[in-house]
Formats: structure tokens, C-alpha cells, sequence
């Protein structure tokens, strides 16, 4: 009892003060570590971009696969994870009253954990010894200290987990019957997704690991793909719930509205952890192996994750028709006038959720096997993946940036910080128009991926191709303009912008809404239907993977 | 009566020649899905009969027991290599299949469910996660195939879902006994 009194006034006195200044130095160095990887990942696509187009030429000690290797480790792992840890344990803070002591260090191990990790990694990729890109698909066999490196990563964001857990554990306790607060609710989802999702790819890397010293001869290729995609789609569906929760809980705040129903949010939130880790077969469309009908059967499954991302589209419309109603919008489409069109934080959240409609018409089309034939490893799928992750994603957190930042560094944002928000939103969204529009068009054409310039000879389809890569150039071009107004923004508010309160803005729940019932707080339910899952939709490929197995595969270096 | 038609529907659902013949084609989606899935139709329609019958079913099913005893013994004859075999070959058994395991098990089920006190669910938990260990034991390290109408390679698969299955009971199970839910709630 005691300590629940100590709590609610802890609870009390953080929201008078503002941020507890040790959780603000986790937040503010993750964000830090976090925009600067953009920078440098930035630069990267960019050369990959101009050299595609056949403007630029890598030296031979930079070669085309390390660029693209460490670009996208840089921006699907590093530039995310940070972003997002920085940005939940920030509103863990916020809503729970600050971390605990332990939790904090909990955040730091995890911090140098990481670091180390992403040192390791770069350092064999930088030495040309590990030019496997992300995927690190084998037969393709990097250096040890690459493997060793993702370990060291993934145990970094296991540590931010279990602090997250531990935090959200202890609140409960403090309150009792109470519901978790819905950002803090949201954290919990993305832990839980981020905790399962890791442990098919760490057993990967761990069986990778004496493959790659050579202690094992071979390795079962098909294995090793399917556990890397149970881990790398949920990471992705991880950052778009982290951008969702930024649509959910920010938005309607930013609008003068209030939140969508607390309950279906909740229920979107249990329906994305339970259903996403299934969901990796759609990367494995083309991939042999696997019979017809359990391709079929993951057609499914990914579609079923389809239904409460649908669910979220218009929920968001709804919140903001409502809202825009209230303050006297008229008219079929005239209340769209009355939207915060010149405030960043609104108009970044608002291109990222419009970014998902395209985006995610694209995903259900690659998902249909005969459609996917026609584009699978082209430049299609990178045009895709730079509307889901470069917009949907991307500008969800730029957009966040625009308040988190001021928020846990003290500081306000400055007009015009927001002014130059808006133009750099704009930049990167054209840009982004162009880049991911050439990219999708000239996929259809055959242009393939993860392929460095060439013209076959002068092939003519090869020739036809070079318009479209101009294209993508021009966008890149607009796109490193936007990284570089973007960290700009980003290091101005840390450390410059005049000091002041800003908000962590949460809106509050809708007027008269029906309780939420306490089943949405059983996560010790939601995850063993989750493991379920997953069980019924890995056991039939992995047993054939494994029982039928062709001879293992030696290792491969092809660069 | 709506749950009633939606349980009615999804049997006949599941019943539908081309329906039934895909999910039988593959050993464990014949048994781990559409036996289950019959079971639930079962489930579904039972409320109807509970509401109409109240005072047959306190008669016969008191506290549970009889119910639970009758559905286990159900679910247990279906979960032999044997009886799937015969549903397959003989057109009077796989009407059997589909009448015993919605009456017999998903009826009985929900009726006793909540007449059972936790001791009860408790015993039944553990007796299935036993049962589930072993039969998954005895798919995948059966030598010889079990069944005349699937290879030896879904009886292992099938194995490895029993298993998955019974170790994610007992991650329940831990999660129960381990956490104390009133130190939440
Ligand atoms: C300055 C902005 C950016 C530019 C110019 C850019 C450009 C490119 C180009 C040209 C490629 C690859 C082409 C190929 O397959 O040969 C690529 C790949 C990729 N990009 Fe970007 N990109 C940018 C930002 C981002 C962002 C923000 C993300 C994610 C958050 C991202 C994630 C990826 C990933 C995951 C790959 C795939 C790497 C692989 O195939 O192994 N990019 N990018
Ligand atoms: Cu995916």
C-alpha cells in the first residue's frame, strides 16, 4: 500500500516536473545513436542509388554489396531499434512514472550491448568479409565476428524487453485491477512481438556461428531461410505497431480529439502480436520446398494480418472526421480544411498513415504466389519496402521526433523548427514518390535487385531501364536533402532550441466508451495462443525442411 | 439459437465433400484442425440444448464429471492412428467422426466446463498434456507408418504437433501456477 501511495505521487510529481531527467539521458542518447545512423545510412542509399543509375562508380575498397549490406542493416535494424526504444521507454517513463532503478540498468547494459554489436558487424563488412546483406541468406557464409556481432545486437534488444516488462509488471502490481495505460499497453505488444520474434533468428546465428569457423561442415539452407523470416517480417510489422501506436495514441492528441475505441485497440494490438510471427512465409513464396497447399495456407495467414492493419485505416479516418466535425468541419470532404496541415508532428503522422494504403495494396499483391512470380527479387520489392519502411515507418518517427525530442531534452520546438519540419516532410515524401515510383515501375520491367550497375552488354531491356533509374536517383538525391534537414531538425531541438516544457501528448479516451474488459490484460493467454500459432503454421515446413533434408550446404563466398 | 446456427453451419461446413476430402489429404490438418473444428461447431450448438434442457443436463452432469469423462474418452479413440484410418475408408464412420465429436465432445464440453471446479481442470490439463507427449512420442519414433492412408513423414509431422501442443500447455500451465494473479487483479 505503501508503495502505491509513493507511486501515485511519483506518477503526480513526474507530470508536474516534466521528464525525470536519468530516463531522459536513456531516450535522448538512444534517439542520438538513432539519427545518426540515418545519416550514415542515408549516405549509403544514396550511393547505391547514383551508382544504379550509372552516375557513380564505388571504389573497390567500398564495393556496391557492402554499401547495400550495411545500408540495410543500418536502417531495418539499427536506425529502428534505437528509434524505437529510445521513443518507448520514454512514454514507459511518461505513463508509469518513471523507471525503475533497475530497469535503467537494465537500458544501459542493453545500450553497450548493442553498440558493440553494431561495431562488429561493421567492422567484417567494412573488410569486405561479410558482404551477405541483411538477409544473410546461407550458403552465402560470412565472417564469424559478423554472426557474433547479431548476437551481441540481439541480446541488447532482449535486455530493453525484459525492462520493459519488469516496468509494466511493477506498475500493475502498484495498481491493481487497474488497465495499463494504452501507450504503456502498446509497449508491451511490441516487447512481447520483439522477445518471441528474436528466438528463431538468434537459433539461426547460433548454429551459423561454428558454420562459419568451420566447425560444422554444412547447413540445411532451407532451415536457416524459413527461422530468418520468422524474425525478419514480425520485425518489420514491429516498427509499423510502433509507428500504429504513434497513430493511436499521438495523433487524435495533436488533432484536439480524442482516442478510437480503447477496447478495439487493445483488440488490434492482441490480434497483431498473436498472428504476425506466421506471417514470414510470404518471403518465402518462391522459395522450393515448400508443397502448394501449405503455401496456400500461409496466403492465408498473411492476409489475416491484413484485416486489423484494414482495421486501423479506418479507425484513423474516423478519429479524424470526428474530430474535424467537432470543430466545425462541413461537408463530404470540407473537414479535411480543418486539419493541422502546418504542424509537423501532424502532417508527418498523417503522410505516414496515407503512405500505408499504396503500400499495402503492393503487400497483399505480393503475396498472391502467380503475382509475386512476376516480381519477386526485382526492383519492385525495393520499391515496396521504401513505402512501408521509408514512409509508413520512417515518417512516423520523424514525425514523432518533432515532440519527443523537445520533450525529453527540455526544450521547445521553435516555429521555425516547424516550419522547416514541413518542407523536409514534403522533400522526403516527393522524394520518396520518385524513388519508390521508379523502383516499383522498373521491377515490373525485370530489373533486379541487389544488383550493382550494369547494362548486360547493352542489352536493350537493360537499356530501357536506365529512365526509371535516373528517376530513382533524382529521388535519392531529394531523399539524403530530407535525412540531412531531418537530423539537423533533430540535433537543433536536442541540443539548441531554447529551453522550455513540451508535452508527451496522449490523448485521452473517448467520451462515455463502454469499459475495456480485463481480458486484455492477460498476456500470459495471448501469448500461448500466440505459440500456437506458430506452431500450427511452422511445424508441417520445418519437419519436411528437416526430416527430407537434402545434404547440408558448405559455406560460399561469392564477392 | 444464433450460436446454434453458426455451430450448425460450420459443421456442414466442414462437412462438405470437397472440404472434408482437402483437410483429410493431410494428416494433422485432419486431425489437429478439422476434428478440432468439428469439436467446437459441437460447442457452439450446445448452448441452445443447455438453455432448452437445463434440468437434463443438472440430471446427468451435476458436477461435470460424467461430461468431461465422456468427452475424454471421445476425444481419446480419435486421436488413434486407427479410427482416422477407418474414417477414411468406411463412408459410416467418418459419420461417425463428425456426430461423436460434435455431440459427444464439443455438447459435453461446454456443459461441464463450468461445473468443473479447478481441480478438475487442472487434472484435465495435465491428462491431455500427458496424453499429447506420448501419442506425439509415438508418431514421430513409430518405425513403420501407423496409418495405411499417410506416410511416414505426416506421422512425424503430426508427432511434432502433438509435441508443440502439449509444451505450450505447459507454458500455460507454469504461467498459472507461477504468477499469482491476485497480486494484479
Ligand atoms: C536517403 C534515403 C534512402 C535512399 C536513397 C535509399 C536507397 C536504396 C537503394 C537504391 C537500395 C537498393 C537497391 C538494390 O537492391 O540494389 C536500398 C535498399 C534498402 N533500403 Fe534504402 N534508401 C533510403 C532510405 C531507407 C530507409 C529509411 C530504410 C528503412 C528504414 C531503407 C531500407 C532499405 C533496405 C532494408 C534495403 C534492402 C537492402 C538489401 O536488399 O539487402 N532505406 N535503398
Ligand atoms: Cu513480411
Amino acid at each position: 500500500m505503501e508503495t502505491a501511495i509513493n507511486q501515485t505521487f511519483k506518477t503526480k510529481a513526474t507530470k508536474l516536473l516534466g521528464v525525470n531527467k536519468e530516463d531522459a539521458k536513456i531516450s535522448k542518447t538512444y534517439l542520438f545513436v538513432s539519427f545518426v545512423i540515418l545519416l550514415v545510412g542515408g549516405f549509403l542509399g544514396l550511393a547505391q542509388g547514383l551508382n544504379r543509375a550509372g552516375l557513380l562508380e564505388l571504389p573497390s575498397w567500398l564495393n556496391y554489396y557492402q554499401v547495400l549490406t550495411m545500408h540495410g542493416v543500418f536502417m531495418l535494424l539499427a536506425f529502428t531499434t534505437f528509434f524505437t526504444f529510445g521513443y518507448l521507454y520514454a512514454g514507459l517513463s511518461h505513463e508509469l512514472g518513471g523507471l525503475l532503478p533497475k530497469v535503467r540498468k537494465f537500458v544501459w547494459t542493453a545500450f553497450a550491448s548493442k553498440i558493440i554489436g553494431a561495431v562488429l558487424v561493421v567492422i567484417p563488412i567494412l573488410m569486405n568479409e561479410a558482404s551477405v546483406m541483411y538477409t544473410f541468406y546461407p550458403p552465402l557464409k560470412a565472417h564469424p565476428m559478423f554472426y557474433i556481432g547479431l548476437v551481441f545486437f540481439a541480446v541488447g534488444m532482449w535486455l530493453c524487453n525484459v525492462g520493459a516488462f519488469i516496468q509494466v509488471a511493477n506498475w500493475r502490481k502498484n495498481n491493481k485491477g487497474k488497465h495499463v495505460p494504452i501507450f504503456s499497453y502498446f509497449a508491451t505488444g511490441i516487447n512481447v512481438l520483439m522477445f518471441f520474434a528474436l528466438i528463431p533468428v538468434a537459433i539461426e546465428v547460433l548454429y551459423l556461428i561454428p558454420w562459419s569457423l568451420g566447425w560444422v561442415k554444412t547447413v540445411n539452407v532451407m532451415v536457416s531461410r524459413t527461422l530468418f523470416w520468422a524474425f525478419g517480417h514480425t520485425l518489420v510489422n514491429i516498427w509499423y505497431l510502433t509507428a500504429t501506436s504513434a497513430w493511436y495514441v499521438i495523433a487524435p492528441k495533436l488533432i484536439g480529439g480524442r482516442r478510437w475505441s480503447d477496447t478495439l485497440t487493445r483488440v488490434v494490438i492482441i490480434a497483431l502480436v498473436i498472428m504476425n510471427i506466421t506471417g514470414g512465409f510470404h518471403h518465402q513464396i518462391i522459395d522450393p520446398g515448400i508443397s502448394l497447399p501449405v503455401k496456400m495456407m500461409h496466403v492465408f495467414m498473411s492476409l489475416a494480418i491484413g484485416f486489423p492493419s484494414l482495421m486501423t485505416a479506418w479507425a484513423m479516418f474516423a478519429v479524424f472526421e470526428k474530430t474535424a466535425r467537432k470543430q466545425g468541419g462541413k461537408g463530404l470532404i470540407g473537414w479535411y480544411k480543418k486539419m493541422p496541415w502546418g504542424d509537423v508532428r501532424f502532417l508527418a503522422l498523417f503522410i505516414s498513415m496515407a503512405s500505408f494504403a499504396p503500400a499495402g495494396a503492393g503487400g497483399i499483391a505480393q503475396t498472391t504466389n502467380q503475382l509475386d512470380t512476376v516480381v519477386h527479387n526485382t526492383m519492385w520489392i525495393v520499391g515496396h519496402f521504401h513505402l512501408t519502411l521509408g514512409v509508413t515507418v520512417a515518417l512516423a518517427f520523424f514525425g514523432i521526433s518533432y515532440w519527443l525530442v523537445p520533450y525529453i531534452s527540455g526544450r521547445v520546438l521553435t516555429p521555425q523548427i516547424n516550419k522547416l519540419g514541413v518542407i523536409q516532410t514534403w522533400i522526403w515524401t516527393i522524394g520518396m514518390i520518385f524513388m519508390s515510383g521508379a523502383m516499383h515501375t522498373v521491377g515490373l520491367f525485370g530489373s533486379p535487385r541487389r544488383t550493382s550497375f550494369t547494362t548486360y552488354g547493352d542489352h536493350a531491356t537493360a537499356l530501357g531501364w536506365n529512365p526509371y533509374m535516373m528517376a530513382m536517383a533524382v529521388g535519392g538525391t531529394l531523399l539524403i536533402i530530407g535525412v540531412i534537414l531531418q537530423v539537423y531538425a533533430v540535433i537543433n531541438m536536442m541540443f539548441f532550441a531554447p529551453r522550455g516544457e513540451t508535452e508527451f501528448p496522449i490523448a485521452e479516451a473517448e467520451e462515455n466508451a463502454s469499459p475495456t474488459p480485463y481480458w486484455t490484460e492477460r498476456w500470459g493467454l495471448w501469448i500461448v495462443v500466440m505459440l500456437l500459432v506458430v506452431a500450427m503454421a511452422y511445424v508441417v515446413p520445418l519437419t519436411e525442411f528437416i526430416v527430407n533434408a537434402p545434404p547440408g550446404s558448405p559455406g560460399f563466398k561469392t564477392w | 439459437m444464433q450460436q446454434f446456427i453458426y455451430g450448425l453451419l460450420l459443421l456442414i461446413a466442414l462437412a462438405i465433400p470437397p472440404i472434408a476430402h482437402f483437410m483429410e489429404s493431410v494428416m494433422i490438418i485432419h486431425m489437429h484442425m478439422q476434428m478440432p473444428m468439428v469439436v467446437f461447431a459441437g460447442f457452439l450448438m450446445a448452448r441452445l440444448f443447455m438453455d432448452r434442457f437445463p434440468r437434463f443436463f443438472d440430471k446427468w452432469n451435476g458436477n461435470g464429471v460424467p461430461g468431461i469423462l465422456l468427452f475424454v474418452i471421445i476425444v481419446g479413440f480419435w486421436t488413434l492412428p486407427r479410427s482416422m484410418d477407418d474414417a477414411l475408408t468406411e463412408q459410416s464412420v467418418e459419420v461417425f467422426k463428425f456426430v461423436s465429436l460434435s455431440l459427444l465432445a464439443g455438447f459435453p464440453l461446454r456443459d461441464s466446463w463450468k461445473r468443473l471446479n479447478s481441480l478438475g481442470k487442472n487434472i484435465l490439463f495435465i491428462f491431455f498434456t500427458i496424453l499429447f507427449l506420448v501419442v506425439g512420442w509415438l508418431y514421430i519414433d513409430a518405425p513403420v507408418q501407423l496409418c495405411n492412408n499417410y506416410l511416414v513423414i505426416e506421422q512425424i509431422t503430426l508427432g511434432w504437433g502433438f509435441l508443440t501442443t502439449a509444451i505450450c500447455i505447459v507454458i500455460y500451465l507454469i504461467y498459472i501456477t507461477f504468477t499469482d494473479r491476485t497480486k494484479y487483479e
